[in-house]
This record gives structure tokens, sequence and C-alpha cells, in this order.
């Protein structure tokens, strides 16, 4: 279905090779996983196999790609609108109408369909994707997984042979992204539809695909099965580290092959690991706080305490009250009823350098924070806004990422880099308390990896309090004490992140999954459970 | 190969723009020039104007647009179309010129001319104000764009600003005036001194007009000129960088090179 002979890619006004000598080919009806790290080339790949790079980007393409047996170079990215559909990183951004049935004929519309035929194939992608109880409904009010379904659909309607996803579950809480997956699942094996997918959250989709293409840092790549590439590749899911510290002879790619394997360690018996009692001291205080938004009730008499040099997870749903609960402490807005105290102050009464100084906050989209015209003019900004030394922001940024360059505009940045910049001037600020809304959409795990030293050093050198948003339940288990687990504005878990995670089959990591019903969350409490016990 | 240019006149929508643009100038111009007593050739000119705008926007449209420059005109005339209200239009204000003459500088004339025109028009359906006047109105604002040309492209830091800005007067008292010798003939009746008489020498038709000019509309003309300028020298530097930088990255013509093999 689609050949890669020799590609090299040099984009204009760089001498770098994005891609270096990749042949390959994919088989109709494959599902194909591109990983590798951020800014390693995977978008770029994808975008090459519908002839968007280089047609719209400009520069250099070596060898020659082959779609269905059209090239790319001769027929423009318009010409294969009808074999290929791509569904972008954020498919918000690519929506264009406002309600579903019409996103999803919008494309046909374009094109001059006959009527019948559209109505018909509306109908077909509604039944095939679920979609049918949300044909109506407005696409902003649609939750991630619904959105990213809805964008699949409207990729779907041209009836493609190839589908191209970039980053198709980044953003969702487990159980859409599952969602999404067994629906790509469905379009290979039912309509032989070609699958091609990047993703960083290896661990979700790892189980699905045929083949893994690996670009590695170095420019090379690597093609083959699940099995080859894991086995020796850097970037691997928790599932995969797993297999390799306890020198397993086979890696599985899902929870049910691991377990097989891993029968005669769990049925042994092993000193029951206690963490150490931290000293309480209430830093944050929630008293029977409410909050709604017109009918709609986003926070029902949430009380909790949060104390200094913990790191809380909130978890939940998307649309679970997570980010009202956020913006409540952070005192974004005043809460209908209820009280919040930060350190003994009302936050909706800070200002200025107090403010900062008392809350640090990194919203959802950080670039909300972000309006100079370069990275070197946030940093400075920042320096100059808490009276620090010149440099004093930009310093700390590279140690969180070394390789970022100052002349960059903030929003050329990839999502890591950029959030470590957001996290540099937030912190400068040296805040008591630190809140960040889910800080680790589109981090690769080495990213991702940093982020959690860089928390988890906050919190226990300054012995100050995180509270964190997320849906990344690996991440969690790395770096969190505790899980506030939040459903329709009520907080229905509370508790040490082990008995929250191991309570919920959703929720549990994959690690707790394959070592059930033994305590444990990720693959160093394995090793340091079984080195204690040998 | 390159990627696709942002659009440009040139060839046969060249000479539609000129063609339609001398047209509409005629349209604008005729009260000199037409001695007619009898009938109404004014008639003609008010309704060959938006026949010359329809005409010369599907010579265009038809090749030259490639969905990047579509995108990004689709964008910009509907900011400058939702700037335009803004100001409600008393006593001139409208924020809405200093976004056409600075996209213009960063994206050229051609698509000034061309956001110029299709912004007016979709302002003036946002606004139900929908006329024979609006066809006048987007030729107005297409020359603006188009005039921006006139700044020669290795002018740079603050004398660019100052520069743009100055244009800014000239513009907007270039738009009032336009708009008045449109309006003139029509109205204050056939009697008045500053009337409009068909058949009367150029001096005293143009004195006539002069008169009415400074009478009716310096109050219009002189706020918006003020403002503009204003506008420009206060945001044109970020707003300069940010539109520079959305002309990198779209990329308009890269060079794209297919090649057998990378040299090792």
């Amino acid at each position: 279905m689609i050949t890669f002979s020799n590609v090299s890619l040099i984009y204009p006004h760089s001498t770098k090779t994005v891609l270096e000598d990749l042949s390959f080919q994919i088989e109709e009806g494959e599902m194909v996983l591109i990983m590798g790290e951020t800014g390693s080339g995977k978008s770029s790949l994808l975008r090459l196999i519908n002839g968007l790079v280089p047609h719209h980007t400009g520069g250099i393409l070596a060898g020659d790609i082959e779609v269905d047996g059209i090239s790319t170079r001769t027929v423009k990215p318009g010409g294969l609108a009808h074999l290929v559909g791509i569904v972008g990183q954020n498919p918000i951004q690519g929506f264009v109408t406002d309600i579903v049935e019409e996103e999803l004929a919008f494309s046909m519309e374009a094109l001059n369909v006959a009527p019948d035929v559209m109505r018909k194939r509306v109908e077909e992608i509604l039944d095939l994707l679920s979609l049918n109880s949300l044909r109506n409904r407005s696409i902003a009010t649609l939750s991630g997984g619904e959105q990213q379904r809805v964008a699949i659909g409207a990729a779907l309607v041209m009836q493609p042979k190839v589908l191209v996803l970039d980053e198709p579950t980044s953003a969702l809480d487990p159980i859409a992204a599952e969602e999404v997956l067994s629906i790509l699942h469905r379009l290979v094996h039912d309509l032989s539809v070609t699958v091609i997918l990047a993703e960083h959250r290896l661990e979700r989709v790892i189980q699905f695909v045929d083949r893994i293409i690996y670009i590695e840092g170095n420019g090379e790549t690597s093609i083959g099965s699940a099995d080859e590439i894991l086995k020796n590749s850097d970037l691997v899911p928790p599932i995969v580290k797993l297999a390799r510290a306890l020198n397993l002879s086979e890696i599985g790619t899902s929870v049910r092959e691991v377990r097989r394997h891993t029968d005669a360690i769990r049925n042994r018996d092993y000193k029951e690991f206690k963490s150490p009692e931290k000293s309480k001291s209430p830093a944050i205080l929630v008293n029977q706080l409410s909050h709604s938004y017109g009918d709609k009730k986003a926070l029902n008499n949430v009380s909790a305490t949060f104390h200094q040099g913990e790191i809380v997870a909130i978890m939940g749903r998307n649309g679970a009250g997570k980010s009202t609960l956020l913006h409540s402490i952070v005192g974004l807005h005043s809460p209908d009823s209820g009280k919040v105290t930060v350190n003994g102050q009302d936050p909706t009464r800070l200002t200025g350098a107090v403010r900062r100084r008392s809350i640090g906050y990194v919203p959802q989209e950080p670039s909300d924070l972000l309006f100079a015209s370069s990275v070197h003019d946030e940093c400075n900004q920042a320096d100059r806004d808490n009276q620090l030394a010149e440099g004093s922001t930009a310093a700390l940024l590279h140690r969180l990422v070394p390789a970022i360059s100052l002349h960059a505009h903030p929003n050329d940045l990839s999502e890591g880099q950029r959030l470590a910049l957001v996290l540099s001037i937030v912190l400068a600020a040296n805040p008591e308390v630190l809140i960040l809304d889910e800080p680790t959409r589109g981090l690769d795990y080495r990213a991702k990896a940093i982020f959690g030293v860089a928390l988890k050093e906050y919190a226990s050198h300054f012995n100050r309090p995180v509270l964190l948003a997320t849906h990344d339940v690996e991440l969690v288990a790395e770096i969190s004490d505790r899980v506030l687990f939040l459903a329709e504005g009520d907080i229905v878990a509370d508790g040490t992140t082990l008995d929250v995670l191991l309570s919920s089959p959703a929720f549990a990591p994959q690690v707790a999954k394959v070592m059930a019903p033994k305590p444990w969350l990720t693959v160093s409490d394995v090793v340091e459970a079984l080195g204690d016990s040998s | 190969m390159k990627t696709a240019d942002i659009v440009r006149f040139k060839g046969a929508s060249l000479f539609a723009l000129v063609a339609t643009s001398t047209v509409s100038a005629i349209g604008f111009l005729w009260p000199f020039f037409i001695s007619e007593k009898q009938g109404h050739p004014q008639w003609i000119f008010l309704l060959a104007t938006p026949f010359a705008l329809l005409l010369l926007l599907i010579s265009v449209s038809n090749k030259s647009l490639d969905s990047k420059s579509v995108a990004l005109l689709a964008v910009l005339s509907a900011l400058i179309a939702a700037l335009r209200p803004m100001g409600t239009g008393a006593v001139g204000i409208e924020p809405m010129w200093f976004v056409l003459i600075l996209s213009a500088r960063v994206f050229g004339a051609s698509f000034g001319f061309l956001l110029g025109t299709i912004s007016i028009f979709l302002s003036a359906i946002l606004t139900g104000g929908l006329g024979p006047w609006v066809a006048y109105q987007s030729f107005a604002a297409g020359w603006i764009g188009l005039g921006v040309a006139l700044i020669p492209k290795k002018v740079k830091g603050k004398i660019e600003i100052a520069a743009l800005a100055c244009y800014g007067i000239i513009a907007a008292e270039f738009f009032g005036i336009a708009m008045d010798l449109q309006f003139w003939p029509w109205t204050l009746g056939a009697d008045t001194q500053l009337s409009y008489r068909a058949g009367a020498p150029f001096g005293e038709n143009f004195s006539h007009f002069i008169s009415y000019h400074f009478l009716s509309s310096m109050a219009w003309d002189i706020p918006r000129a003020v403002f503009t300028a204003s506008l420009i020298l206060l945001t044109a530097k970020p707003v300069l960088h940010t539109l520079r930088r959305a002309h990198t990255r779209a990329a308009f013509m890269t060079p794209i090179e297919f090649i057998e093999r990378v040299k090792a």
C-alpha cells in the first residue's frame, strides 16, 4: 500500500537530515506504530505519506514515496485526499463546523458529492464509530475521546485506504483511549484500512500494532515486529521495562502475556513494604467547596486537605471537575459556596508579586502564560518580575532541557520544551505551592522522567505541596504520594497512590495489572521487593 | 520547484486588476468628466463597479489562490471585518485600517488589495449594510492595500513604522475623499452651492466638491487619520513581528527539491 524507497528529508534553512535513507513497505490492512523521541521526525514521516511534506513546507526529498501506486512527487496533497485520511495531534484545531453531523459531511460537501451519497456515508460512519447518539451535539461540548472519534470519522467519510494519526490518545484519559484504539483495531480488521500512527504512550498502543518503525535519535531507523524492536530500543513501555528488570527470556506486549511469564514471581511471599510516615502540616485547606457553571454542577461540597511536601495527583474522567478544583485553589474564580485557604490566605485576594510567590500555576495550555516573542525575552521577564539575577530562569530552564534555543519563538517549541519553559518561569518565583493542570500531554518518556524528577525535587527539597491533575497513570505511579479521584464533582476516592490505583481496574498502571494482587505499582517497586526477599 | 507563492497579480490577473480598477476609478471620477445633461450616465457606473469587483475576484480565484493564501486571507479578513464595526464608525473611528496596512506590508501589495476588498465586503455582510456603495468601499480599501507597495522594501525598523504611520494618514484621507466622491453627486439635491452640476466645467465641479468635502467630512477624516496612525505607531512592532513569523512558517516560495539520494 505504502512504499518508501531510500527516503531522506532535509527541511529548508537546515542542514540536518530528518530521516535518513528510509526504506520500507506497508501492506494493506496493516497497523503500524511510529515511535521516537520528540523532534525525531515522527510527524514529518506521517506527513510525507500524504505529500504535505514537502509540498507545503518546502525542503529536499530524496528517494521516492508511493501510496497505492501514486508517487507523492508528482501528485499534490489535494490529489491524495481520497486515498489518505489524516487526523492531527489536536483534533479541535481541525474542526470546521459546529455540529457532529455537519463535520462529517463537510469534506464531501467541499468535493461536491451527491446529497444522497453523502447522507448514506454519514449514516455509515455514525454507526461504524458509534457516534449515533452524538450526531446532533455541538462538537465543543464533546469529551476528548468523543472529539477524537469525530475527527477519525471526518477522515473516514472520504473512504480512504490509509488512515494517518498523530498522537491520537495523548490527551485522553485511559478509558477514552481504549475507546479510540478499539475503533482503530476494528477498522484494520473489518475494513482492512491501513493505519499508521505516531504515539508517545506506548503502553496503550503496543498490543494493537503489527509492526513498529523506530526512529532513533541519531537518525537511524529500524522496522520490525513489536517484540523485535522493543528488545533493544531505549524507548519502552513499563511492561517491557519490567520484563527486562526481571530478566524474562521473552518480552510480551500485553498484560496477559507478561502475567503468564511471571507466575512464579507473583506466587512467592514477600516482606511487606512500608513507606515512611511523613510528618503532616496542612498547607491547602478546601472546605465544603461547590462550584457550578450555569446549570451544570462541577464541584459538589468537596473537602480536602493537602499537606506540605506532598505530591497529590487529582484524577478522574474528562469533565469530572479536576480543573475546576484546581482553578478554585489557584483563585481563578471565587467558589459558589465553601472556602479555600492556601497557607492561611484566600487565593482570590492575592495579586501581583505576592500571588506569584504564593501559588505557582501551570495551566492546561502552557502557552497561555507565554506572550513574549522569544524564549530569551520570557526568561528575562521572569528574572525582572522576581528580582533575580539576570539569567537565573534561563539557567533553570537549561537544567530541565539542555538543548533549547534561546532565540526560538515560544510557539515554535515542542510541547515538552514549552512545558519546561513555563515550569521554569513559574518556579523562578519560588512559589509556596505548585499546581499543574495536565502537564504531561505530548511528552515522551525521557521528558516525562526529567519532569517527574523536577517535581519530586521541588516537593522534597522545599517541603512544599504539588497538586497535579492528570490522566497519566504511569506518571502518577512514579511520583505521587496520594491520589484524589473525582467523579461528577464528588471525591470518590482519596488515599495513598497504592490504595487508589490498585483498587481501580481502569486506572491501574501496567505493572500493577501484571503483578496483581501484589501491591507494586512501578518497576522499581518490584525490583525493591524482590531485592529485599532474596 | 517551489511551494506555492502567496497570491500575486501577474499575467491575466494583473490585466484584470488594471482593467477593473480603471472602470471603478472612472466610477469614482465621472462627475468631473461627464457633460451629458440628459439621461443618467451615472447609473452605468453605479452598476459597473460591483461587476468589475466580481469579475476581478473570479479571475483571481480561478487559479492563483492556493490553500495557504486562502487560509491567510480568510483569517485576516475575518479579523478586519470584526474590527471594523467595533469602533461603531462614529467620527471615522474604525480600528481596521492598521491591520490592513500592516498585513499588506508583510504579505505584499497584491495580497493587500485582495484583503482590502474582501474584508470590506465581509464586514458589510456582517453588519447588514449591503448596497451599491460596498463595491466602491471595497475598491478604495483594495487600493489602500495596494498602495503600501509605495514604501520601499528595504526600509526597516523605526523608519518603517514611521513610514507606515504616514501612509496610514494618507490612506485615511484617501478613503474619506473617495467615499465623498462616490456620495457627493447623489446627495444635496441639485441646486445648492456645493452640488454636482452635470455639464458644468471641471473647475466649478471640482471646487464644489472640495468645499463639500471640507465642510462635510473633515470631522470624520481627521479623527480617522489620527486614530489609524496612532494605532500603527502603537501596534506595528508586535503585529509586524507576528505576521512575519506567520509568513516564515507558512513557507511561501520555499524551494522543494526531489533528488534520488542524499550524497554521502
